[in-house]
């Protein structure tokens, strides 16, 4: 019995094998190519962030010369009053553009969840300010924010006079929200919130909102619609089946949501750096501004891996949620 | 630093390699431009913003290929907030992504001092010198040597709309910034406009110009002969007082704090702003009947000083130059082109788009024939101050933009603002 059992467990254990083999062969280009564009760039980038690194053209030859610094670069940073103001502002744009996102995303969603008329079209319309690639969405955002009366939506206010004719608003000034109340202002200048970001959030949302309503759209047809007439049955109103059916069968996608969207929001660039240059220095152009216009790519390198840190810490405590979530 | 070691030996090699040269070849050779069989294609970087426009290039691009049938000239237009960090990585590469490149003069230190550029003194003529004002030479010249050859004559000037000041009593622009502020308070007394003056003051290189302009204004600098920042005291604090003042007086307008020189212009010619000192861009799009309401009105002048500085105007330069890359393989035809485009041949085509670097042209008969303000801009241009010479340069006009920018959000006073200017310049690493 013993040698009639043998050979098909080697035949298993060569089959085993092979198919080990095969799906390494499937896996191997993609290990390199991630290993290629990922991993020595990232590994690189770590390098350089322990030494001074600079562009220098030496012999006609172009190149980046370093000097090793050990962790000085990390302790220029946590030791500088302006990364920490940066931390908050980038916080700041991160967690109201989440809640702003999240709120209309969750409206947005059960509206198009119903049936009416017409919702396939308002699905694809939907869609369109995602497509709106996001320089200019931003370019778009500065004439619409334009500060003269020839300004969108200065103009618009005017027309509906909102707005006084010889009255303009400066939607972009980097001025703190209440700078002149006491208290209140100080925490708004302390914390980076000026008006200038706050209406920044505005146009970002804009452009990012569809993709949020989208996937919550998804989370909320695979709630079951039994759930829903069971809840009816039993006398349950809308704000009681939304607040005990649907949020919580839709906070796995919330959850999603919110790692997929923190991770973008905390190294936002484009849109600030377009309508704002450095006045906003969110972590994102501060890496840009040490590096590229500086020319001290050790130190660019060195605040990237802190984001990169503090974005680690974040998705770490919504990991930490989502098993909660999977246990329960 | 690793570099020494290479630097070392690559200044020991270079000092052969002369030494070798001088006994053996008696003057330099001039290698021939590739012919229409062997074609080369030079990288040329360019800004779409201001200066010559992109279908004036191509133009210069058109004339340089048709004597030169063996290069074509392949431009990459971008924002001038994009023109540095698209040199700096060019410059990062083995061999270069752009030949031939636009160097605004902030950065001739930095990339005179980093090796990006190759210096061009052998290359330029006695007569060359003799025919550029000496303000704008110099601007490009850093430890002694020149890295780039001039190509904009850019600077600020005092655009405004007679119109405007005719209403409130004027008979024309301001001889002093005494006589300038009262000009302002009578026009927004007069209700004739709500703001008579708009800048671009955010927080941009933009606003350490108009900064520098202002202490020129009031006949001084910012920096010292030896580079140490001293706005703190004299022309520096006082014009930062007088930037503030108009900005707590409601006489410059609030949107001026996030505007740009496009968008301050903009204001002067849809008729809101009386005043705008601005580039030399803006002459060309005021007197544009499809761009601008107050052609008729619009007006260039002098740059009024302080009625205690003896110089007649004060006023910031913004020259730019054209520079071969160091890491480039094709430097012998980018300092062809770069001859080329620059030549007051070129340069007299092109009079009513921009003024000219050669005095000869500046003060030639067709040129005042072109531009009647160009008396206005000769003296202007003769008061120039430029920005400091220094090699870390981006990092201390980001200071002095954030301290300034504090300072006109009305966040800190002008005292606190310079003074912070001074102690963080002073506290940057070598």
């Amino acid at each position: 019995m013993k040698k009639r059992d043998a050979k098909p467990n080697a035949t298993r254990l060569s089959i085993h094998a092979s198919e080990e083999k095969f799906a390494l062969a499937l896996v191997t280009p993609a290990f390199l190519i991630t290993f290629l564009i990922v991993l020595i760039p990232l590994l690189y980038a770590l390098y350089l962030s322990f030494n001074r690194a600079e562009v220098l053209v030496v012999g006609g030859q172009g190149g980046l010369v370093t000097e090793f610094r050990g962790l000085k670069n990390y302790f220029y940073f946590l030791s500088s009053p302006d990364f920490w103001y940066s931390v908050r502002t980038t916080l700041y744009f991160t967690v109201a553009s989440l809640i702003i996102e999240l709120v209309l995303g969750i409206m947005v969603a059960l509206l198009l969840n119903e049936e009416f008329w017409g919702r396939g079209v308002v699905r694809t319309l939907l869609i369109l300010p995602w497509a709106v690639p996001t320089v200019v969405n931003a370019r778009m955002w500065g004439l619409i924010f334009e500060p003269h009366a020839y300004g969108a939506l200065n103009g618009l206010l005017q027309t509906l006079h909102l707005l006084g004719p010889e009255q303009t608003i400066n939607y972009l000034a980097p001025i703190p929200l209440f700078q002149n109340a006491p208290l209140l202002g100080e925490l708004t200048s302390w914390l980076g919130i000026t008006r200038g970001l706050t209406w920044i959030i505005v146009g970002d949302t804009w452009k990012t909102l569809p993709v949020v309503a989208l996937l919550l759209l998804a989370g909320l047809q695979a709630i079951p619609l039994d759930l829903y007439r069971a809840a009816k049955v039993d006398g349950a109103n809308a704000w009681q089946r939304f607040w005990l059916i649907t949020l919580p069968l839709l906070r796995p996608i919330i959850l999603i949501v919110l790692v997929y969207r923190t991770m973008e929001l905390f190294r936002v660039f484009d849109i600030i750096y377009i309508l704002m240059a450095y006045t906003i220095p969110v972590l994102g152009v501060t890496t840009f501004q040490q590096s590229f216009v500086f020319g001290n790519f050790g130190k660019g390198s060195a605040i990237a891996f802190l984001i990169g840190l503090l974005v680690l810490l974040l998705a770490n405590g919504y990991i930490h949620l989502i098993n909660l979530e999977e246990r329960e | 630093m690793k570099r020494s070691l290479w630097f070392n030996w690559f200044s020991l090699l270079a000092l052969a390699a002369i030494l070798l040269t001088a006994c053996s070849t008696p003057s330099p050779t001039v290698e021939p431009l590739p012919t229409e069989e062997e074609s080369a294609t030079l990288h040329a970087l360019y800004m779409n913003q201001a200066g010559y426009s992109e279908e004036i290039l191509q133009e210069m691009a058109q004339q340089f290929h048709a004597d030169n049938p063996g290069v074509e000239i392949n431009f990459t237009f971008v924002k001038y907030d994009e023109l540095h960090d698209k040199i700096v990585t060019s410059a990062a590469a083995s061999t270069a992504t752009y030949d031939v490149i636009l160097l605004d003069l902030i950065w001739t230190a930095e990339f005179g001092h980093k090796g990006y550029v190759i210096p061009l003194d052998e290359r330029i003529t006695e007569e060359q010198k003799a025919d550029i004002a000496p303000a704008i030479f110099d601007a490009f010249i850093y430890n002694d040597q020149m890295w780039a050859f001039p190509f904009l004559a850019n600077f600020q000037n005092m655009f405004y709309n007679l119109d405007h000041l005719q209403a409130a009593g004027f008979d024309g622009p301001p001889a002093t910034l005494e006589e300038w502020y009262a000009q302002m308070v009578a026009l927004k007394e007069q209700d004739i406009v709500q703001y008579p003056y708009i800048d671009s003051w955010n927080q941009k290189e933009g606003l350490v110009c108009d900064y520098v302009r202002t202490a020129a204004q009031f006949g001084g600098n910012l920096f010292d002969e030896n580079g140490q920042p001293i706005m703190d005291q004299g022309a520096g604090l006082r014009a930062l007082q007088f930037m503030r003042r108009l900005v707590d007086e409601e006489l410059a307008d609030p949107a001026a704090l996030t505007t740009d020189e496009p968008g301050a212009m903009n204001a002067l010619i849809s008729g809101a702003a009386t005043f705008n000192t601005n580039w030399t861009f803006v002459r060309g799009n005021m007197l544009d009947p499809e761009k601008s309401n107050i052609v008729d009105a619009a007006r260039t002048g002098l740059l009024p000083t302080a009625k205690d500085v003896a110089a007649p105007a004060g006023t910031v330069s913004g020259f730019q130059g054209l520079a071969v890359m160091a890491n480039s393989d094709k430097q012998e035809v980018a300092w062809r082109w770069i001859q080329f485009a620059t030549s007051a041949e070129v340069q007299q085509q092109h009079l009513e788009s921009e003024f000219p670097i050669w005095s000869s042209l500046q003060n030639s008969e067709q040129e005042q024939e072109i531009n009647p303000d160009a008396e206005f801009y000769a003296t202007n241009l003769a008061n120039a101050h430029h920005r400091p010479k220094v090699a870390n340069y981006p990092e201390v006009s980001a200071i002095i933009q954030e301290e300034v920018h504090s300072c006109l959000l009305q966040i800190t006073s002008p005292e606190e603002a310079t003074a912070e200017m001074v102690q963080r310049i002073d506290a940057l690493e070598e």
